[in-house]
Order: C-alpha cells, then sequence, then structure tokens
C-alpha cells in the first residue's frame, strides 16, 4: 500500500493515532461529558471552518470569515434589542452579502480571492468599528435568554450547540453531495476550464460558494457573540488560522475539488485533539499559535494536488 | 479617414492602457495631496474663517509631511519587500510575523549587550537584518521545496513568526530607550527624523537592486514568464529563495524603524503591516500577476495609503472609514491592473 492510496484516510488515521496517543497519556480525556463540552466548545470554530470548506473546496480561500464573525458579533449585539431573535435572519443575510462581494469581486473583477477576501475583510471590519463605535459592547442578560436562551439547554443530554452543529453540518454535507449545485461545485474545484468549457456558469457557483462561506462565518459569529454575551470588533481574532488548518488537517486540499465537509469534521475533531494534548502538556496558550502554523505547513504539504499546479507554484 | 475619427484615435493612443496604468498613480497621490486641503478650506469658508486655499492648510505643510513620512517609512521597507515577490508573481503574507520577530530579538540583543549603540549592542542590528533575512530564506524554502502556493505558505509562516515573537516576549513589551537609537525620530535634519533619510538610503539600494544587479533582473524575468525564464535557463527556483530572503532582510529593517518610532518592540510591532503593504504596492502600480512595477511605484502606494489615513484624520472622519477605504482601494487598484485580455481565469 503507498502512499496516494493511504492519502484519503489519513485524516482518519491521524485523528486515532491522536486520540489514542492522548487517551494513553491521559485516561480522563475520554470522559463522555469532558469530551462532550470539549467538543461544544469548538462549535462557532467547527462552523466556520465549515463555511471555509465551500471556499477552499472551489480552490479559493476566504480569508475575511474572522472579520466578518467580528462584523455578525456587533450586528447582533447592536440590534438584539430592537429585532428579538429576528436579528438572526439579520446577521445571516449580512454575512451572505458579504460572502456575495467577495465572490463578486473574485470572478467578475479578476481579483485573486485571497486579495478579495482580505479586503472585503477590511471593509466588515470598518463596519464593526462603525456600529460598535470601537468599543466592546455587551448584550443584555435578559433579553439574550429570552431570545437565545435555548442554545445553552440540553436535548436528551446532548447540548443544544452540537445539535445546532449537526443540522448546520448535514445541510452542508446535503449541499454539496445531493445537489446539481454541489456537483458543480466539485466541477469547480477540479477543474475551472473544463468546468467553462462544459457549459456551466462557474461565476454564478463561484459567488454562490463565497455567499455560503459568509453565511458560514455570520452564523459562527452569531453564536461567539451569544455564548460571549456582547460583540467586539476583534472578537472572533485567532479562529481564521484554525478554520483553515480545520479544513485542510482534514483533508481538503488547498487546490480543491476533493474532500467536503465530512473532512472538515474529522479536520476539526484533530485540531480538538491536538488542543487538548497541548493543555495536558501544559503548552502554553502562547505557543499554541506556532505548533498550528507548523501542523497548517504539514497539511497542505500532504494534501495538496500538485498536479494541478502544472508545474509552476506562484 | 475624416479629421475627427483620426484624431479619436490618436488621442486613444495618448491615452493608451499601458500609459494610464503607469501614471495613475502618481496622479492620485497628486489629487489627494491637493483634496485634502480642499476639504479643509470648504469648512473653513462656510464657517466663514479666512482661509488661503493650501497656505493655511494643516495638511499641507512641513510638519504634516514629516508626520506622514515618519508612519511611512517603516511600511515602505516591508513594502519594498514584499515588491520583490510580487514581481516575481508570487505573494509575501508573512510580514506580520517576521516584523515581530525581528523587533523581539533586536530589543533582547540590544539590551543583553548593552543597551546603547556606542557599546557591542550596535551588533543587535545586522543580526535583526539577519534573522529577517533567515526567516525569508526559511519562508522561501517552505514555498519551494514543498511546492506550497507563496500565499499559503507565508500566510503560515507568518503564524508561526507571530507565535515565536509571543513566545519570546511572553506578551511582554521590551522598551528600548538607548536616545541614540530614538535619535531615528527625536533627531531632525531639515525638519525630517533621521528614520526617513534611512528609509531613503534603503529605497536607493533597493532601487539599485532591482535595475542594476542580475538578481534584479531575474524578478522581472521570473514574473514576466516563468516557463520561457526557465526555458532560458535561469535557475527558478534559486531566484524565488533570493527574492524571498532579500523580502525578510527588508522586512527586519521595517522593524528596526518601527522599533526606533515607538521605542517598544513587542508581539503587536507587527500588526497591520500586511494589509497596509500589500494595499501599497498594489496601489503603488505593482501588478499582481508579476513582471509590471517596481520600488519607485511602492514609495508612491506607501504614500498614498499614508496620506489617506492622516489626511482623513486632519479633516476630521471617524477612525472606522479608513480600513474600509483601503479595502476598496485596494480592489480597485487591482482591477485597474489587470489586462482582461489576458487573465482567463482566476482563484
Amino acid at each position: 500500500m503507498n502512499l496516494t492510496r493511504l492519502k484519503p484516510y489519513l485524516p482518519w488515521i491521524t485523528l486515532v493515532t491522536l486520540t489514542l496517543l492522548v487517551g494513553i497519556a491521559n485516561p480522563a480525556f475520554f470522559n463522555p461529558v469532558g469530551l462532550m463540552g470539549l467538543v461544544a466548545d469548538i462549535v462557532p470554530l467547527f462552523i466556520m471552518a465549515l463555511g471555509m470548506t465551500f471556499a477552499i473546496y472551489i480552490g479559493g480561500i476566504d480569508l475575511s470569515m474572522q472579520q466578518m464573525a467580528n462584523l455578525v458579533t456587533v450586528v447582533a449585539t447592536v440590534y438584539l434589542a430592537q429585532f428579538g431573535i429576528a436579528v438572526a435572519f439579520i446577521c445571516i443575510i449580512t454575512g451572505f452579502l458579504f460572502g456575495a462581494i467577495s465572490g463578486f469581486v473574485t470572478t467578475r473583477l479578476y481579483v485573486p480571492s485571497f486579495v478579495s477576501t482580505l479586503a472585503v475583510g477590511f471593509v466588515a471590519l470598518s463596519g464593526a468599528k462603525y456600529l460598535s463605535g470601537e468599543r466592546a459592547l455587551s448584550m443584555d442578560a435578559t433579553l439574550r435568554n429570552e431570545s437565545f436562551g435555548w442554545m445553552f439547554t440540553t436535548v436528551a443530554g446532548i447540548p443544544s450547540e452540537l445539535i445546532i452543529a449537526g443540522v448546520l453540518l448535514f445541510i452542508a454535507w446535503f449541499l454539496q453531495t445531493r445537489t446539481t449545485f454541489g456537483r458543480a461545485l466539485k466541477a469547480v474545484g477540479s477543474g475551472e476550464l473544463a468546468a467553462v468549457a462544459s457549459g456551466l456558469n462557474v461565476d454564478k457557483i463561484k459567488i454562490l460558494a463565497f455567499a455560503i462561506s459568509g453565511t458560514f462565518a455570520a452564523i459562527a459569529g452569531l453564536m461567539f457573540s451569544v455564548k460571549l454575551s456582547g460583540g467586539d470588533a476583534n472578537l472572533a481574532n485567532g479562529f481564521l488560522l484554525l478554520a483553515i488548518v480545520a479544513v485542510l488537517v482534514g483533508g481538503t486540499p488547498l487546490t480543491g475539488g476533493v474532500g467536503g465537509v465530512i473532512n472538515t469534521v474529522i479536520g476539526t475533531l484533530i485540531v480538538v485533539v491536538i488542543r487538548s494534548a497541548m493543555i495536558y502538556l501544559e503548552v502554553d496558550a502562547t505557543q499554541q499559535q506556532m505548533v498550528f502554523g507548523v501542523v497548517l505547513i504539514a497539511a497542505i504539504a500532504l494534501t495538496i494536488d500538485r498536479s494541478k499546479l502544472r508545474g509552476i507554484v506562484k | 479617414m475624416d479629421a475627427a475619427t483620426y484624431v479619436g484615435t490618436q488621442r486613444r493612443k495618448f491615452l493608451s492602457r499601458e500609459r494610464v496604468v503607469k501614471w495613475a498613480p502618481l496622479l492620485v497621490l497628486i489629487v489627494l495631496v491637493l483634496l485634502f486641503p480642499l476639504f479643509e478650506w470648504l469648512e473653513d469658508a462656510r464657517a466663514g474663517d479666512d482661509h488661503v486655499y493650501l497656505l493655511d492648510s494643516r495638511f499641507f505643510s512641513i510638519r504634516n509631511a514629516a508626520r506622514i513620512f515618519i508612519s511611512a517609512a517603516p511600511a515602505l521597507m516591508v513594502a519594498i519587500g514584499v515588491t520583490f515577490i510580487i514581481i516575481m508573481g508570487s505573494i509575501d503574507l508573512s510580514m506580520e510575523g517576521t516584523v515581530s520577530v525581528c523587533a523581539v530579538v533586536f530589543a533582547f540583543a540590544f539590551i543583553a549587550w548593552g543597551g546603547t549603540l556606542l557599546s557591542w549592542a550596535w551588533l543587535a542590528l545586522p543580526v535583526a537584518v539577519l534573522v529577517g533575512a533567515f526567516m525569508g530564506f526559511v519562508n522561501g524554502l517552505v514555498h519551494i521545496k514543498l511546492k506550497i502556493p507563496s500565499f499559503m505558505a507565508s500566510l503560515a509562516m507568518g503564524f508561526v513568526g507571530t507565535g515565536l515573537a509571543l513566545l519570546l516576549t511572553g506578551g511582554d513589551r521590551i522598551r528600548v530607550e538607548d536616545p541614540i537609537f530614538r535619535s531615528l525620530l527625536t533627531e531632525r535634519w531639515f525638519n525630517f527624523p533621521v528614520m526617513c533619510y534611512v528609509a531613503f538610503v534603503f529605497l536607493l539600494i533597493a532601487w539599485f537592486i532591482q535595475s542594476r544587479t542580475t538578481l534584479g533582473r531575474n524578478f522581472y524575468a521570473v514574473g514576466g514568464g516563468e516557463e520561457l525564464a526557465h526555458a532560458s535557463g535561469l535557475n527558478v527556483e534559486r531566484v524565488r529563495l533570493m527574492g524571498f530572503t532579500l523580502a525578510g532582510a527588508f522586512f527586519a529593517v521595517g522593524a528596526l524603524l518601527a522599533v526606533g518610532r515607538i521605542g517598544i518592540a513587542e508581539t503587536a510591532t507587527g500588526n497591520n503591516f500586511m494589509f497596509v503593504s500589500i494595499t501599497a504596492v498594489v496601489v503603488g502600480g505593482t501588478a499582481l500577476w508579476g513582471g509590471i512595477g517596481g520600488v519607485w511605484n511602492t514609495l508612491v502606494g506607501v504614500l498614498i495609503v499614508n496620506v489617506i489615513n492622516n489626511g482623513m484624520v486632519v479633516i476630521g472622519l471617524p477612525g472606522w472609514v479608513q480600513d474600509g477605504t483601503l479595502g476598496l482601494l485596494v480592489i480597485a487598484a487591482v482591477v485597474l491592473s489587470t489586462d482582461r485580455k489576458s487573465v482567463s481565469f482566476v482563484k
């Protein structure tokens, strides 16, 4: 069995090996309640990574997610009093629109996605700073509990957050594998020129993919804001790296076309395990970013499809 | 052909795409420099105060020019570094990490070896530049040997760099209070602090590298057409590696000027350099596709960005406007510099 045949299973193998290693070193890791809490904690990151999967699946990237989530935390906090739970729709529409703008700039204006999303991210940051008045805002506790209190309940012992994550995962999985749109995404990711030649409206598909990515960033931002009961133009900082790591470690390569949302589940779990291992090994919080940076490089190097780069790596 | 259409074609030639793209950045800079005083003039005219356009402007003054140059100097160094990379058609997003690490390493070494430029502590300056060059070298190795697209390789290396800086400082700020080192900011020649002249000297060095050395010409060769460059016997990988190393060294110089400006080295020293420098390079007219532009374009771009940031404060616009404006500016610049006929699709 050579490495190419093994490649699709690498994320699984990594996850199981890491879990066992951590479990052997620290048997308390397998305590179901603790494990569930650990996973529930990571739900906003997981949602963000789900969105990122769509951007990377088509061979692009979305560097605006962090700023988008920041903006949404502010939007949610500011408009909660006025709209109650309907603020969720405002947040989701905001994310969808900003994502669509990124997609538009990328496809119609020929700006590479890493620049266009970076730029749109700064526009979102601008909005967040404007709405928040550059201060950290906090939500009214009663209003929050009225509208979003259900997020902290448990259904049959399972935290609601996990159920939300499961529902979103199902939607993303359905979109990706059971719709024509999903097949079109794969076509664009596998070979854009071929997709154009076979008559697909590639621009539309790409714009939608970025819009979905923005939507998920918004949902992540909303959850984050409810969890921390506030909004701030810097609240979600630090999530971009982890979201990219989760997608790439899961086995969706930077070149797109393979992998998908199920891989992102595994990727996110790997991130969780690495994180808890670092906590157990008493790796300082300050060093975690370094570790994840190195993990990211290793993951890209292992997954990237070099035949698609046509010999030139820019 | 009648006279009218003849004139029409002539004019179109005069305003050819290349010429517009070449001179647009400088034009934008001049317009901006004249625009902000206009706002001030309008404001005073509405209030009924005496105000001679330009002469009475707070923006259009030597004092404010010095302020703009001070804030532009570190960004210029970082932007020059990334200019070389963008000319090659790659990109480097690692500057925030590299700048932080260089600043922190410099501060530690400087203080450990005596804390004043008159002792052996001056060695901290070249050491910082070497550290920057080394980080750029590693960055280049990751990009070339592992065949990872440069934006992702350098983004990841940037995260590693920020983490490393945080690890070194443990979140502390290190003060560099040596008056001789701080004279970068405090000592003024002809109204402008020394750091402006230092930045200018490095700009000239960069210009020399770009136009008078084989390496500089090779950057353009790689950016203009990598396959062609490779086919004509150029060791493209080596050129790329040298490019990233050189960029790292310039990031380090930027870090030194940044420390000189505020007298503090910390993990946050590198913050914001990424977006500002990329914006400056593309706004200056260096195309993201490579092969076009250069360090003078970058000078114009850095000045545009800093004039906008400064002018907005002078005319009293709130701070949040700046981020959004830069975001739109970068999109506009890339759109203008892209020749749509030659691009089939973008990722």
